[in-house]
């Protein structure tokens, strides 16, 4: 194995163990040996993100793994991104998400879990939380860019708000600039027809898969 | 002497305090791995319902140790509500282990299972957790009420209430969760039951709707509502607003434990040590005489997937062998009712649930998403919940009856035939089943009776 390859697996390793420093070393090490950053992103701390994402929908490991795994990748992403053009680092993310649960909700692990197989499948993640109010979605995809909107809950009464984020969208004037995905235990298929959304996940694999899809990227 | 509740809101406001995300990584999930790996508890996909009972013991340990060493993390103040270990055994040792629910004729005694259990369990019976809509709310609860075997309800709420959608925190909680009661208590009335136990208020999420309906008009003292524990090991003002208004009112507190398999406490293992954890801190957070014992699988959601069921019957275990803790283990199935796969996902999860020391409570049916239920699929759990018992059914026998349930249903868990609505299933004017949906009932009553040897 060539020293690159061993970087390069050192960055995935360190991603798929949660190990923060580790990941620190490697993209040092990385940059060091004149690897290049999109280079050491996408054949390092992507590929090992996707083994991550591939375990934890096996149910191998669990969601502090996913999250532990998603800081390791954030720490040599602080080192090696900045070193990238503006061009090539939107190149590399498969596309932007504001993500929240929606207002009158706690309930965020089910969002917890779709925002980091977001991550791992490539996605750039904006995470607002829980009980989000229904215009802050708006404000920060437009403060990002955003291409899509995700709005999670797990509670039948605060379905309305999404079909709310809708509303004000279309009575902002941004309706066609976002695609809108919903999803959450009580909420359907049928449901998100009606509200006009865009997608729907019945899982977070399946949120994945539709994110990719509305952006043109399956 | 338990603390009070009082002494309770105290603990949330002068507990350690602590980021939420380092209790989510650095304490709940950390004890989990660590509590796991000590014990060795480990899950066995055909070990469903286990016999082992240093399984269960092993569990009821590290949930003991994870409730001293955790607390409950309150949201809005940060801190966390920490328990000494005295205190959580004052809160075993004076739990109620039996109960009365309802009131007269209707009235049932709720207690507090034991592992294959001789007596029959109570059955609690309706559409939780789902929005059901206005126009058939009454007669959906009636084909609930009207089934003898049914001893007390838990019925979904109402989404949308004279035409208008109830939204999280708006005034609207107020009329739906008031309409909510005042339909059941009708239901009730209609069907000749009036003093039928309700474990209700499911249209407000917030305190906002039991607020509203603390009073005789909606909310007898005989009833009950849910008091969640947040995932995972959490609470917050609303949940102990509620806490505080029905401690007052003097109805009955239920903890709701629904951890997610796949989530901070790790897999079905940690989850099994969180579930003890959340029992033991509930009774003291809420003051509760009753239990939920729900367990989320994180793509599956129902409780009869495996690793749900393997949760019931661990945990029920646990609890049932080390505490008088009366606890309903939920019923919620992938199918919706109107389908064949429905009473697979019945069988198995029912007799789990009867012979490891839970009281089945279901048939939540589409896991509570969708109005696609009725009371006849719940008489069939009642059925079984009764069969099982007949049987004199042993753990052993009851994992024979899971696996070969399962092969009937497993993979089909992920896209499920979802039935048909209550309007379509039953109707609504007599409150009877329509003739399809009696025939598959009979059909499928009949093959599972061959099937299983149970006398159905």
């Amino acid at each position: 194995m060539s020293e690159g390859e061993a970087i390069l697996r050192g960055l995935a390793e360190s991603v798929i163990d949660g190990d923060e420093d580790r990941a620190r070393e490697f993209a040092k090490k990385a940059v060091d040996a004149g690897i290049d950053p999109l280079t050491a992103i996408k054949e390092g701390l992507m590929s090992g993100m996707k083994v991550v994402g591939d375990r934890f929908s096996r149910l191998e490991i669990f969601l502090p793994e996913v999250l532990l795994a998603a800081d390791a990748m954030k720490a040599a992403l602080e080192i090696l991104e900045p070193l990238i053009v503006k061009e090539e680092r939107e190149k590399l993310t498969l596309g932007k998400v504001v993500i929240g649960t929606v207002q009158g909700d706690i309930h965020d692990i089910g969002k917890n879990i779709v925002a980091m197989l977001l991550k791992a499948n490539g996605f750039e993640v904006y995470d607002l939380g829980r009980d989000v109010p229904i215009d802050e979605f708006i404000n920060k995809a437009e403060e990002v860019g955003a291409d899509i909107i995700a709005i999670s809950t797990l509670l039948s009464t605060s379905m309305p708000y999404m079909e709310d984020v809708i509303r004000l969208l279309k009575d902002r004037g941004l309706r066609e600039k976002y695609k809108v995905m919903v999803g959450g235990g009580p909420v359907t298929r049928e449901f998100a027809e009606e509200i006009g959304a865009d997608g729907y996940g019945d899982n977070a694999e399946e949120a994945v898969e539709v994110a990719k899809k509305l952006l043109g990227r399956a | 002497m338990v603390l009070s509740i009082w002494e309770v809101l105290d603990l949330a406001e002068s507990g350690p305090y602590m980021s939420e995300r380092d209790f989510d990584l650095k304490v709940v999930a950390r004890l989990c791995r660590e509590l796991v790996k000590e014990y060795d508890i480990r899950y066995d996909p055909e070990q469903i319902v286990t016999s082992d009972d240093s399984l269960a013991d092993d569990v009821f340990e590290a949930g003991f140790r994870l409730a001293v060493e955790t607390g409950i993390y309150c949201i809005n103040t940060k801190r966390i509500i920490r328990f000494t270990e005295e205190q959580i055994k004052e809160g075993i040792e004076s739990a109620p282990e039996q109960i009365t629910v309802g009131w007269g004729k209707d009235a049932r005694v709720l207690y507090a299972r034991k592992v294959e259990d001789s007596r029959y369990p109570i059955i609690m019976g309706g559409q939780a957790g789902a929005p059901i809509p206005e126009e058939f709310h009454l007669p959906m609860a009636m084909s609930y009420i009207k089934e003898p075997l049914i001893d007390t309800i838990n019925h979904g709420g109402l989404a949308v209430v004279e035409g208008r959608k109830v939204k999280t925190g708006s005034p609207l909680e107020v009329q739906a969760t008031r309409r909510e009661l005042r339909n059941l208590k009708e239901a009730a009335r209609r069907a000749g039951r009036p003093g039928i136990h309700f474990l209700a208020g499911e249209s407000s999420n917030t305190c906002i709707g039991d607020l509203a309906i603390a009073s005789d008009e909606y909310m007898q003292t005989t009833d009950a509502h849910l008091i969640a524990i947040l995932n995972e090991l959490k609470t917050d003002y609303d949940r102990l607003t509620k806490a505080v208004n029905f401690t007052e009112y003097g109805a009955m507190n239920v903890t709701l434990v629904d951890p997610i398999i796949g989530g901070y406490a790790g897999g079905p293992a940690g989850v099994a040590v969180n579930f003890v954890a959340s029992f033991l801190l509930g009774r003291l957070l809420y003051q509760s005489v009753y239990h939920i014992c729900h367990p989320i699988h994180y793509k599956i959601v129902s409780t009869s997937a495996p690793e749900g069921m393997w949760e019931l019957s661990v945990v029920g275990q646990a609890m049932a062998r080390h505490t008088p803790f009366i606890i309903m283990g939920d019923v919620w199935t992938s199918a919706g009712a109107g389908t064949e796969m429905i009473f697979y996902e019945i069988t198995a999860n029912t007799v789990t649930n009867v012979v490891t020391g839970t009281h089945p409570l279901g048939v939540s049916a589409t896991n509570g998403t969708y109005p696609n239920a009725s009371g006849l699929e719940t008489r069939f759990m009642a059925e079984v919940a009764r069969a099982t018992v007949k049987a004199g059914l042993k753990r052993s026998e009851a994992n024979e009856i899971v696996l070969e349930m399962l092969k009937r249903y497993k993979d089909k868990q992920e896209k499920p035939d979802i039935g048909k609505p209550f309007p379509e299933l039953y109707d609504v004017a007599t409150v009877t089943p329509r003739e399809w949906w009696q025939d598959l009932y009979n059909r499928m009553k009949s093959e599972i009776a061959t099937l299983t040897g149970l006398p159905l």
